[in-house]
């Protein structure tokens, strides 16, 4: 019942489209917005609602009668993961974009009563572009709604790594800021076409741009945690492609707000901005088919076929041939540019984050899909993992930070550097700070030392403006001070975690010269869907400090897969992390146990990079 | 002002002695650069399949056998193809690889300096 009302919705809220065209294309010569349009943009995010409610419902009440939910779901598994289901796979998340995209376009109706409104119009049109793709998409070839005959008895499960709460809410938020950036897309396309690129377009987008980057900062952010504590391995980033795929849209988006911010004060960088509006809503769609189409070996690559990729890539491939044509055709580039510039300047300071922003986004996107492209050009396989991102981006990360403890200093239009000798002085501090810490942590050499003392600097210099500067530039500020805070975690995480990798048997003791590790002994438990055996290690520390651990193995019932969930004891400092993990036809387990320093530093920082967005979001100027 | 910056030459030099890394585990460093051929995006370090453990078994007994970490690049690669290193090397299959965000950060550099060059004009 449930199915097809969410089936009907679905349909009902295609032809909603073709409504919404029509009395937008029949209201563009008028002077004020139909109400007619507004009521049929709420009705389509309406039905689109339903429809996704309708597949939530299914999930809940499994009803196997549902294909969808036939394939990921099961009657055992608890019922908030039920819903989590709904969206943990391909029909279901995409059932998530097409709601997104009519959320976002209703919201925009609402908050644009000051903008233009032949621009608003043409947003909404072009919106409806990519909407109305997407639902050809769904209905066509991935309906969550497809119907069985005769009803299953039983499902065939969820996967287990997907049960999990920080997995279970990471698709949604990330979805806001993923296709939130459509709205990006469809308002620049529209700016164009009425040649409305300009100040006050620059401050109306910018709250877009906000949001889209917050929540995309949260995605990732979720999904990080997840990786760090399920996949068992104790990392929080393994330039995985479909971690790059969802870093690629970030760095556009804030590549694209520090651009705005030029854009705000002077009619400078449009094609610039423009390009970067286009390429952040392109990269998000690029991220979906190399997801969706199964060319990635990832996790996320769920249940995948061919048809359903080669649609996404011609989509893509309309979408961007769409967006040059309206670019070459309607755009009139600014008269008044290049006088403009001075070197010692804000301008300049945010041209050169650009250029360092376009320049890590190219070695994501080249190392992503550099691979792909050879192995059909010349069906060889490689790979390209951490040690090529690690090379080509740690040494650009020093002048970056550099860049950005100093950039934000400088007036607009043209500038004298303030305070050189204090500048100087914070940087011969952060040198000496770095040298004493690296020398003393038996780490010594020499990239560490230069990339400490640059993190340093930008996290002394910003620290310092909190208490200098009256909070009047407060969330740039926050964001600048949180990302230093973020690589100095990053680095100190880096150099000091210990990992001990044993074997054990139960009463075994793995002893070395700083802790003993004791396999006290091992219990069952059985829960709703899988059987756990908990394992129980009293760890002795040297100092007569002892910690006991308690790692686990889930067997899940259905589908029969085992994960290991870690034990982690989280402190200020450092992380304990276990994870034990059976070995065929072996009486013993393979323990893994690390010590992580400044994890939780990480993801608090991340967290606080976010929260920056969000002051910046409510702040009602930029500083002059 | 003259001070400060010999001082800072001063430090950078005390520090460039430093170079070179030690390589204090270096089964770790080649493991955690290998791929798990069975696994979904997982270094052979970090996975605990069997053919992870098997192959972290392999590097060890290589290492003791007087291997360099070269030689036994090359004899994973020989056998598993160049899929199972996550490093990929600078040959001919990979020049656009290294180069090319390379040649975009000249590129952009070269439009950034365009814009100050005609401003002189």
């Amino acid at each position: 019942m449930a199915s097809l009302i969410g089936y009907y919705s679905l349909i009902i809220g295609f032809g909603i489209s073709f409504l919404i065209i029509f009395f937008s294309i029949k209201n563009l010569s008028k002077s004020k917005l139909d109400n007619k349009i507004i009521f049929s943009v709420f009705f389509q995010f309406f039905f689109v609602s339903l429809s996704f409610l309708g597949l939530v419902q299914s999930f809940i009440s499994s009803d196997f009668s549902n294909e969808t939910v036939f394939n990921h779901s099961h009657t055992t598994v608890p019922t908030f993961y039920k819903i989590s289901g709904a969206w943990g796979n391909h029909e279901g998340s995409l059932l998530l974009w097409l709601l997104v995209l009519t959320l976002f376009i209703f919201l925009f109706l609402l908050r644009s009563n000051d903008q233009p409104k032949k621009y608003r119009i043409l947003t909404l049109l072009f919106q409806q572009i990519i909407i109305v793709g997407f639902f050809v998409f769904l209905i066509k070839t991935s309906s969550p709604f497809n119907y069985i005959f005769p009803i299953p008895k039983e499902g065939l499960g969820l996967n287990p790594i997907l049960q999990d709460p920080a997995l279970a809410i990471h698709p949604p938020i990330l979805y806001l800021g993923y296709v939130g950036s459509s709205i990006i897309f469809s308002s620049a396309l529209a700016a164009i076409v009425t040649n409305y690129i300009s100040s006050s377009w620059a401050k109306h987008i910018k709250k877009w741009i906000l949001t889209s980057w917050i929540f995309l900062t949260l995605g990732i952010l979720l999904g990080s945690i997840w990786a760090y504590y399920e996949l068992g391995w104790g990392g929080f980033w393994f330039w995985d492609p479909v971690e790059n795929v969802s870093l690629m849209p970030w760095l556009a988006l804030i590549t694209l707000l520090h651009c705005t911010l030029v854009l705000e004060k002077k009619q400078i960088l449009t094609s610039w901005v423009v390009i970067l509006s286009i390429a952040t809503f392109t990269l998000s769609m690029c991220g979906t088919f190399l997801v969706r189409s199964g060319i990635l070996n990832s996790v996320h690559t769920f249940a995948n076929d061919p048809e359903r990729g080669l649609y996404i890539l011609i989509f893509l491939f309309i979408l961007v041939f769409l967006s040059i044509f309206i670019f070459l055709f309607f755009y009139k580039s600014e008269k008044t540019t290049i006088n403009s510039f001075f070197w010692l300047s804000k301008e300049t300071s945010i041209l050169v984050n650009n250029w360092f922003m376009m320049y890590f986004l190219s070695v994501v996107l080249i190392g992503t899909t550099y691979p792909i492209f050879l192995e059909v050009l010349s069906s060889e396989q490689i790979s390209v993992g951490p040690p090529f991102y690690n090379k080509l981006i740690i040494p650009f990360l020093v002048p970056f930070l550099l860049a950005m403890a100093i950039g934000p200093k400088l007036k607009w239009i043209k500038s004298e550097l303030e305070n050189k000798l204090n500048l100087i002085l914070f940087l011969i501090i952060s040198l000496l700070l770095s040298t004493f810490i690296i020398r003393n942590l038996d780490i010594s050499f020499l990239i560490n030392t230069i990339l400490v003392t640059s993190a340093f600097y930008l996290f002394l210099i910003t620290l310092k403006d909190f208490f200098s500067k009256k909070f009047n530039n407060l969330s740039q500020n926050f964001a600048h001070f949180s990302f230093s805070l973020l690589i100095l975690s990053i680095l100190f995480n880096n150099f000091l975690s210990t990992e001990i990798i044993t074997n054990l048997k139960i009463n075994e003791t793995y002893e070395n010269d700083s802790l003993k590790i004791n396999f006290k002994s091992i219990e069952q438990r059985d829960e709703q869907n899988f059987k756990a055996i908990i394992g129980k290690f009293v760890i002795e520390h040297n100092g007569g400090q002892t910690d006991i651990m308690q790692p686990e193995l889930r067997i899940y019932n259905q589908p029969n897969i085992i994960t290991s969930e870690a034990d982690i004891k989280t402190t200020l400092y450092k992380d304990k992390f276990m994870t034990m993990n059976s070995v065929q036809n072996q009486e013993y387990f393979n323990i893994r146990y690390q010590v992580k320093p400044f994890m939780i530093w990480i993801w608090l920082s991340t967290f606080l990079i976010s929260l920056s967005g969000l002051i910046g979001f409510f702040k009602k100027r930029y500083e002059n | 002002m003259r001070s400060l910056k010999f001082f800072i030459v001063i430090l950078i030099i005390f520090n460039f002695n430093l170079v070179h890394a030690k390589t204090k585990n270096l089964d770790e460093k080649i493991t955690k650069n290998l791929r798990c051929l069975i696994c979904q995006g997982q270094s052979v370090h970090d996975s605990d399949s069997e053919f992870a453990i098997s192959l972290k078994t392999l590097v060890k007994k290589k290492l003791n056998e007087g291997d360099s970490e070269e030689e036994i690049y090359n004899y994973l690669k020989d056998k598993y193809g160049e899929w199972i290193l996550y490093d990929p090397g600078f040959s001919k299959n990979t020049y656009f690889l290294w180069l090319l965000p390379l040649l975009m950060f000249l590129i952009g550099g070269a439009i950034i300096l365009k814009l100050f060059i005609y401003k002189k004009n």
